[in-house]
């Protein structure tokens, strides 16, 4: 058994093009029409206490209808392909249409465009049978047994397609692939644990062996901790470590969970960034891009509404160099120029990168080798449970997790107890001092990221935990 | 059109016919239609969604695996095909075993909805963009720079089916709001907002008067942007409902859930500090921390309310601390017996037609003693610390902060200046022991927490968190 299943309705193109000529058969009175087709299969092998005790196979289509006249406009999705349920969802939108509020931003759909073609579909990812991917767990579950360790964790599969397609001649279309195996040993009630990461697009690039080995060394690592001192430490982040921290950095919690690096939330002073274009925000050997086309990076080559996504220098040196930007933007304001960074329309919140690529200036090292130069500090294998506490200064909380060990003279030295630590974004990436290469980090439904492993100064921790 | 229940009898016979013919000892399928409508403004842009989604999952037990499998095409050849994936996947699971039981539950065949006075489908969206207009309206002020409201509707039809006999129908209303303004000042950008949901109709909305609350919430956000800050240190807190709430969720209810105790969600949402040999055992709070696991409606109508849970288990209402002792977890029917119990207490939930987990239902915290005025007049000197701003708790649920949108020095028992930003952290233990007053029924609210992430692939759920205004002794404090 595998993921990939024959398609009885040809290409999702060949069905997109006859949805859409439903859709307008009953979209009476709308001016302007789009239409979002996408399909999804995943399979994920969900184990726990060295049991394989939650497999899943998912599988699902969504069509997402939009309708515009004027500066008005509506939308409505369903599950539902049959006739009857497309009628019943078009003709939903257009009577929202009629009492829609008009919106002063609304801009004509977009007409055709050309995009950078990418191949990120990968047969082997949804051939995979569920019995190789369950002898891959079968591994973890069993070197975790030998060694009296509780394997626990995830291995999954997916697969996404989708078509866009509007009245004004719009066309695009994207299919890729992904997965990732995240895997937990653990003993004592987790008082002792291990975890590694690994995330891809293509399974061929994964070594579940590798994984296993690397869970279950941290694992044997981190047992019978000792506690140290809240304080300034410098540290070893390891790049699997935090994604979610690279998340709250274009994502703030101040006016309600919305983008930073959006020119409509600069303009409009909701942005912690407002005013600070071209200022020095971080370290000078700090560069964050987003860039679609980077050979690890996952997902269509075109925003929300359609438009080609460019590549952005947000940060270049530590100064704030760029924007992400929209039609809508470049329409309200001189200065700005569409960059690909729409959310699917309408879209209140504003713009965002979603093609993150953080890396360093500078030779990098592996994260051993991050280790190998760090005097004395701490290597964080896993950060967790990350939230904003001041927006401004761009502080955030969090704890540690699944092996946090002291090193000394560039060694391991023991393991010690998780800890919490309030610290600001801002300071933590002006106090890189090493990099790794940046990897594919992309496990929590958030932005398609790119981050290296870092070796940074006097990061602030503000209590223990008891385990 | 064929209606939900109906369409769900027609593939339940078909899927757990063909689970029978494939020798599964045990199946369950359960057809879901979900219609969410989200109506939001954000400054002078307005949005507008409804999606339906219509769905199966269909979970098979083989020996001792369980397999799971779900899908939107519900053609009868595909629920075959599904079920036969579910199958598949329970035999690979067999192969590795597990230690997992299936605890008794009677057959149920029932119908249930939820009670609403308005259906919120039924009010215009033209009427729900009114009010979120007069919402952002009377948040215009010198300094805003942005004010939102949202108002979701969610209609959620059920039926479930099981080879042991079950059939279960329900159908639930839920609404909710939420409204933000956000303001620049000299202290950056301050935050002041209101939210409830429900599993009630439209009439939750009407209760709420969000345009009333709007400006209100502006002259404070203004406030706050030129309000000190929480000086560090220790001090008493008292805690505003809606914070006991969602600490209340985080401290209590997640550790309560069997499946991180026995380590089925170490890899992601983690563990739990209660072992179970510390069931019965552990003086988790002071003896005014009473904690019900209650989904009934008798209790409210929570986002945890309902007649029966995702794998089919009347609802009920458990004790999780009583005076101060841990006394409960949150169960499945696999989990159950593993502490002893003959029968789970109905805590298996799913994200539309994802796989049922174990979730909490409503986890509240029971009224105490006092009047809110009273409280206030008996605390000498603390920090009342009112609306959620940030979260955060280790993966066992011990080390925890949160950081509130305001607060209020409170001297000699009466509320004096503002405070901007104001935090505390803890121990869960040490926290719950040191709180010392709950007010009363006359300010407890079932509060809704809509958006709780568990699961791999992650799924979102609603809980509900009955909580009144509480103190707490000697708790570090400190500021954004």
């Amino acid at each position: 058994m595998s993921q990939a299943s024959v398609q009885k309705h040809g290409t999702l193109q060949e069905r997109g093009h006859r949805i859409f000529d439903t859709v307008r058969k009953y979209a009476h009175g709308a001016q302007e029409i789009e239409i979002s087709l996408v399909a999804s299969t995943g399979e994920y092998l969900r184990f726990g206490n060295n049991e394989l005790g939650q497999s899943q196979y998912v599988k699902g289509r969504t069509l997402s209808v939009r309708v515009a006249s004027g500066k008005k406009q509506a939308r409505t999705t369903t599950s539902r392909l049959d006739e009857s349920f497309i009628q019943k969802t078009v003709e939903k939108a257009v009577a929202e249409l009629k009492t829609a509020p008009e919106d002063p931003d609304y801009l004509p759909m977009l007409g055709h465009q050309k995009y950078q073609t990418v191949n990120r579909y990968h047969n082997r990812t949804v051939e995979e049978s569920a019995e190789t991917k369950a002898g891959y767990v079968a591994h973890a579950i069993e070197l975790a047994r030998n060694n009296k360790l509780l394997a626990s964790g995830v291995l999954g599969t997916n697969m996404d397609e989708g078509l866009m397609l509007n009245t004004a001649g719009l066309e695009s279309y994207y299919r890729g692939t992904g997965g990732n195996f995240s895997l937990t040993m653990d003993a004592d009630n987790g008082n002792q644990t291990g975890f590694a990461l690994s995330t891809f697009a293509d399974i061929s690039e994964l070594d579940p062996k590798k994984l296993s080995e690397t869970a279950l060394e941290r694992a044997k690592l981190n047992k019978s901790q000792t506690e140290v001192s809240p304080g300034k430490y410098d540290v070893v982040i390891d790049p699997y470590a935090w994604s979610e921290m690279l998340f709250f950095f274009i994502v703030s919690a101040s006016a309600g969970f919305t983008p930073d690096f959006g020119t409509r939330q600069y303009k409009e002073g909701r942005s912690y960034l407002s005013g600070r274009l071209g200022e020095k925000i971080l370290g000078d050997n700090v560069s964050l891009e987003d860039d679609v086309m980077h050979p690890l990076q996952m997902g269509p080559t075109f925003d929300g509404e359609g438009y080609p996504k460019s590549k952005l220098t947000l940060v270049e040196n530590g100064v704030l160099r760029a924007l992400a930007s929209s039609r809508i933007s470049a329409h309200r304001y001189p200065d700005a120029h569409p960059t690909g960074h729409e959310l699917p329309l309408p879209n209140p919140l504003g713009e965002t990168p979603v093609n993150l690529v953080f890396h360093g200036k500078g030779p990098t090292r592996t994260t051993e080798e991050l280790v190998g130069e760090l005097d004395k500090g701490l290597l964080l294998t896993r950060l967790w449970y990350i939230r904003e506490v001041d927006s401004r200064t761009k502080t955030l909380t969090g704890m540690t997790r699944d092996g946090t060990f002291l090193v000394e003279n560039g060694e391991i030295k023991r393991p010690v107890r998780n800890l919490r630590f309030n610290q600001s974004l801002l300071d933590l990436f002006s106090n890189i001092e090493k990099f790794t290469d940046p990897v594919r980090n992309t496990t929590f439904g958030g932005p398609s990221m790119l981050q290296p492993g870092i070796l940074a100064k006097d990061f602030n921790f503000s209590s223990v935990s008891p385990f | 059109m064929i209606s939900t229940r109906d369409l769900g009898e027609q593939l339940a016979k078909i899927a757990l016919e063909t689970a029978s013919r494939d020798n599964a000892n045990y199946a369950d399928i359960r057809l879901v239609n979900t219609v969410i409508e989200t109506v939001s403004m954000i400054n002078e842009n307005p949005a507008s969604e409804e999606s339906n989604d219509l769905g199966a999952g269909i979970r098979v037990l083989y020996q001792n695996g369980w397999g799971f499998a779900s899908t939107d095409d519900l053609e009868p050849e595909n629920i075959r095909e599904t079920t036969r994936k579910a199958f598949a996947l329970a035999r690979g699971a067999a192969k590795i075993g597990s230690k997992l039981t299936r605890a008794k539950e009677p057959v149920h065949v029932a119908n249930w909805e939820s009670p609403r006075k308005k259906d919120p489908f039924a009010v215009s969206t033209e009427k729900k963009f009114e009010v979120l207009k007069d919402v952002t309206g009377e948040m215009k002020a010198e300094g805003v720079v942005a004010r939102r409201g949202q108002i979701i509707s969610t209609k959620i039809e059920k039926y479930f089916a099981n080879s042991e006999g079950s059939k279960i129908y329900q159908n639930l209303i839920q609404t909710g709001a939420q409204i933000v303004v956000a303001v620049k000042g000299p202290s950056g950008i301050q935050r002041r907002s209101d939210q409830q949901y429900a599993l009630e109709g439209y009439e939750l909305i009407d209760e709420l008067d969000l345009p009333g609350k709007a400006p209100v919430l502006t002259k404070e956000a203004i406030e706050l942007t030129t309000a000190p800050g929480c000086q560090e240190g220790r001090s008493d807190v008292v805690i505003s409902g809606d914070q006991v709430g969602l600490q209340v969720h985080e401290s209590c209810g997640h550790p309560i859930e069997l499946d991180r105790v026995l380590g089925y969600e170490a890899n992601f949402a983690g563990r739990s500090f209660l072992s179970p040999d510390q069931l019965g055992k552990l003086q988790y709070g002071s003896e005014h921390v009473n904690i019900v696991m209650d989904a009934t409606l008798s209790h409210g109508q929570g986002l945890g309310t309902f007649a029966y849970d995702d794998e089919g288990v009347e609802s009920q209402r458990k004790y999780a601390i009583r005076k101060g002792k841990f006394v409960g977890y949150l169960m499945s029917r696999s989990t159950a017996e593993s502490v002893g119990e003959l029968r789970s207490n109905g805590c298996m939930r799913a994200d539309t037609y994802q796989l049922p987990i174990i979730r909490m239902t409503n986890v509240s915290l029971e009224p105490g003693d006092w009047d809110y005025d009273e409280l206030i007049e008996d605390t000498k000197d603390g920090i009342l610390m009112d609306t959620n701003y940030g979260w955060s708790i280790d993966q066992k649920r011990y080390n925890f902060q949160f950081n509130c949108e305001k607060g209020y020095a409170i001297k000699n028992g009466s509320v004096e200046g503002m405070i901007r930003g104001p935090g505390y952290s803890g121990i869960t233990p040490e926290f719950w022991n040191a709180c010392d007053a709950v007010c009363n029924k006359k300010s407890w609210v079932l509060w809704g927490t809509p958006n709780c992430g568990k699961g791999q692939p992650q799924q979102v759920m609603g809980t509900g968190h009955g909580a009144s205004p509480s103190r707490f002794r000697n708790i570090r404090v400190f500021g954004a």
